[in-house]
């Protein structure tokens, strides 16, 4: 049992689940199924620092403004900007298939590396100590599969969704690394990611209009 | 190795510095009904009030003295004033430059244009919040807060890339936009492992593990491998949005693509303020990882050598500029990487000329767009008799890029150069010397097509090409006049530089 009071088993078994709804949000080609796999998670990142807030209690802050920002205020967005524009994810670069492969292997591989390495990342005692190690490896594996749907997708608002699973990522390691970190600095943080998503679904909106796609690998206009 | 008494002096200048342009930009939106004139009242104003307070502040710490503000949440040393002064004099040129100029790109009756001319009022008040985060990031003391207002330049920038909302510009502001972000989110990561690391050592109490001076005297504490994670996650970062190569891909079409006021703040501005920011937190660990140093000169000489290369072959003079200031932050990267007093100098000089001459050779080929419609050069000749003024400018600007006495940009690479040889690194002179000669062959090459070659289709143009109005060109001759001033008085900015160099060197000793 953890010497801190939070319940370590409750605490893996929605680490677990958030990076399995990270691997969901990749891999399921319909983007509004995919925007609610997003929601799912960034409602278990809520559970989580709840979890955690009973250690730390500025976390209840850090919940809060997660629910408003990743569980209300993005989701709308991309829910208006799919109705907007089209439903169906352009085709990535890495077939279904082989995607869900190298998905689970970055999963098991980099949660297994993070795990046993976490002192480089976070040299304080408390951030090695479980669950907070825990979160680190769960933290950077968001990160890396937010990462490589960045790289094999060529869809415009699926690009944004793994931009947005990338800085969940980084959010949830502030949990690890940064407890400290002031109420101001983290509203910064979460509100710019908030600004990010709309003004780059606001500016997709008006790539569809004029080329009628989303397909990234589509806008070749200024190799003319 | 120079050794700073500092003394801190509480000022107000620091927060009003950026609060004036961000509440400024809040004002025009206000009054968006009263028309352009409001807008254009309103930016030249606060711009106006910006540059002072940016001659004000460098004045205030010309003799080593830091300004401190919020209980040192802000603070201004030389290095930061530098970086001030040049957001808030090429700045204000800038908006002075968009006056007439954007009048110009938004008139007449076709949808697309009455679309432009109903959202200038929205140009004015993003190029004041441009300009109002570029301050903060400056400003700032803040780890965090250096990393929001870095991500801030990006949002208050991005619709002004595709302010036109054409094709072209479209795509220009969904890659600014998503690479930057994409590059930025490495960088909260190294800022958030840098604050973990500091406030670990437990050296530092409360919040003083995010103010940067604090962490300076702290950083060799930091374990190596998270020294290495943490620079090479803000190397990535603020490399991308630096334009450092191999994370420059977006700015050729971002710069270009931008009205030309905002390209004279990409490349003049922005990518300065982004590199300010790689050289504020990574020169921390120079001590503890001199490794770091000698990275810092290679991705310089890639930089510098790619950016030109890829300039050559350039038709378009927007993109040709956009390239060539990739090769230019090379060499400022080379310089202030160095980790020494010399090296940092000659790096932080660049830094201030370069904003100058790429800012001015950005506006002359804005006028050429102006009196011509096209900047492919292929497309244009002849210009220098209806255009004498941009020509000369024009001219003034190549010579300095390309690092040619008396101008500026010789003195600022003659100290690079020295720099490096002094450190043993003569491979880095010779690329450097080399690179300042295609340099020149680049930007020499369009400017004799341009303005003295017999145009292609010169009967067709006919006589209705001729010199851009005051207000465009006046900012021109200043920045022209300032390049020549500091290739004959290199000594003018000493204050300033000096001061920088040395922090930079001291954190690196």
């Amino acid at each position: 049992m953890s010497a801190l009071p939070i319940s370590e088993e409750l605490v893996r078994t929605l680490s677990l689940t958030v990076v399995i709804t990270s691997v969901l949000t990749v891999e399921l080609r319909h983007l509004r199924f995919s925007a609610m796999a997003y929601v799912v998670q960034a409602l278990l990142i809520v559970a989580l620092l709840v979890s955690y807030a009973t250690v730390n209690h500025a976390l209840y802050w850090w919940a809060g403004t997660a629910l408003i920002t990743k569980a209300v205020l993005i989701p709308w967005f991309l829910f208006r900007y799919i109705r907007r524009t089209r439903e169906m994810e352009e085709p990535p670069l890495v077939g279904f298939g082989p995607s869900v492969i190298v998905a689970a292997v970055l999963m098991t591989g980099f949660y297994r590396l993070t795990h046993s390495q976490v002192a480089l990342l976070a040299p304080s005692a408390l951030a090695q100590a479980e669950v907070f190690r825990t979160n680190l490896a769960v933290a950077s594996t968001v990160f890396v599969l937010g990462l490589y749907s960045l790289l094999t997708r060529r869809d415009a608002v699926k690009l944004v969704i793994a931009l947005c699973l990338l800085e969940n990522g980084v959010h949830l390691s502030l949990v690890s690394l940064a407890p400290g970190l002031p109420e101001t600095a983290l509203f910064g943080i979460a509100s710019e990611v908030v600004v990010t998503v709309f003004i780059l679904l606001y500016v997709i909106e008006g790539v569809y209009r004029e080329f009628g796609t989303t397909d990234t690998f589509r806008l070749r206009e200024l190799q003319r | 190795m120079t050794s700073l008494s500092v003394v801190e002096l509480p000022s107000a200048l620091p927060a009003a510095v950026f609060l004036v342009p961000v509440l400024a930009g809040f004002l025009v939106l206000a009054g968006g009904r009263l028309g352009l004139r409001w807008g254009q009242l309103v930016t030249l104003l606060a711009s106006g009030a910006m540059a002072v307070m940016g001659l004000a502040i460098a004045r205030s710490v010309w003799g080593g003295a830091v300004l401190t503000a919020w209980g040192n949440e802000l603070r201004v040393d030389a290095l930061s004033a530098l970086v001030v002064l040049i957001v808030s004099v090429v700045g204000f040129l800038a908006c002075a430059y968009s006056v007439r100029y954007m009048e110009h790109a938004t008139a007449g009756e076709g949808p697309g244009l009455v679309k432009r001319a109903h959202r200038m009022p929205l140009f004015h008040a993003l190029v004041l919040w441009f300009l109002g985060t570029m301050a903060w990031a400056a400003v700032t003391n803040n780890i965090i807060m250096l990393w929001a207002a870095v991500e801030a330049t990006t949002l208050s920038s991005g619709l002004l890339v595709a302010f036109f909302w054409d094709r072209r510009a479209l795509e220009a502001g969904y890659k600014y936009m998503m690479l930057l972000t994409v590059g930025i989110t490495f960088a909260l990561f190294g800022c958030v492992v840098v604050y973990a690391a500091a406030a670990a050592t437990g050296a530092l109490g409360g919040g003083e593990a995010l103010l940067i001076s604090e962490v300076r005297g702290v950083a060799w504490m930091i374990p190596s491998g998270t020294a290495l994670i943490a620079v090479s996650m803000l190397l990535i970062g603020f490399g991308t949005k630096a334009g450092l190569a191999p994370f420059h891909p977006w700015l050729p079409d971002a710069h270009a693509e931008a009205p030309t006021p905002v390209s004279v703040l990409l490349s003049g501005v922005m990518i300065k303020v982004a590199l300010y920011a790689l050289a504020r937190t990574v020169s921390i660990f120079f001590p503890s990882l001199p490794a770091i140093t000698l990275f810092a000169v290679g991705m310089g000489v890639f930089t510098m050598l790619l950016g030109v290369v890829l300039a050559l072959v350039q038709e378009d003079l927007k993109r040709l500029l956009a390239y060539s200031s990739v090769s230019q932050m090379g060499y400022i990267l080379a310089g202030v990487g160095l980790g020494t007093y010399l090296g940092a100098y000659g790096g932080l000089f660049h830094l201030l000329n370069h904003a100058l001459f790429k800012s001015l050779l950005f506006m002359c080929v804005g006028a050429v767009v102006y009196a011509t419609g096209t900047r492919r050069i292929g497309e244009l000749g002849g210009l220098a008799r209806e255009m004498p003024v941009t020509s000369a400018c024009f001219l003034v600007g190549a010579l300095a890029i390309a690092g040619f006495p008396p101008f500026n940009g010789f003195m600022s690479k003659l100290t690079i150069y020295l720099a490096l040889a002094d450190s043993g690194l003569w491979w880095a002179v010779a690329v450097a010397v080399f690179t300042s000669v295609l340099t020149m062959v680049a930007l020499i090459r369009p400017f004799y097509r341009v303005f003295w070659a017999v145009p292609a289709g010169a009967e067709a143009r006919g006589a209705a090409v001729r010199e851009v109005p005051a207000f465009m060109w006046a900012p021109m001759v200043v920045l022209a006049a300032l390049c020549l001033l500091l290739g004959l008085a290199p000594g003018l900015a000493y204050g300033l530089l000096h001061h920088a160099a040395a922090l930079l060197a001291g954190a690196g000793g």
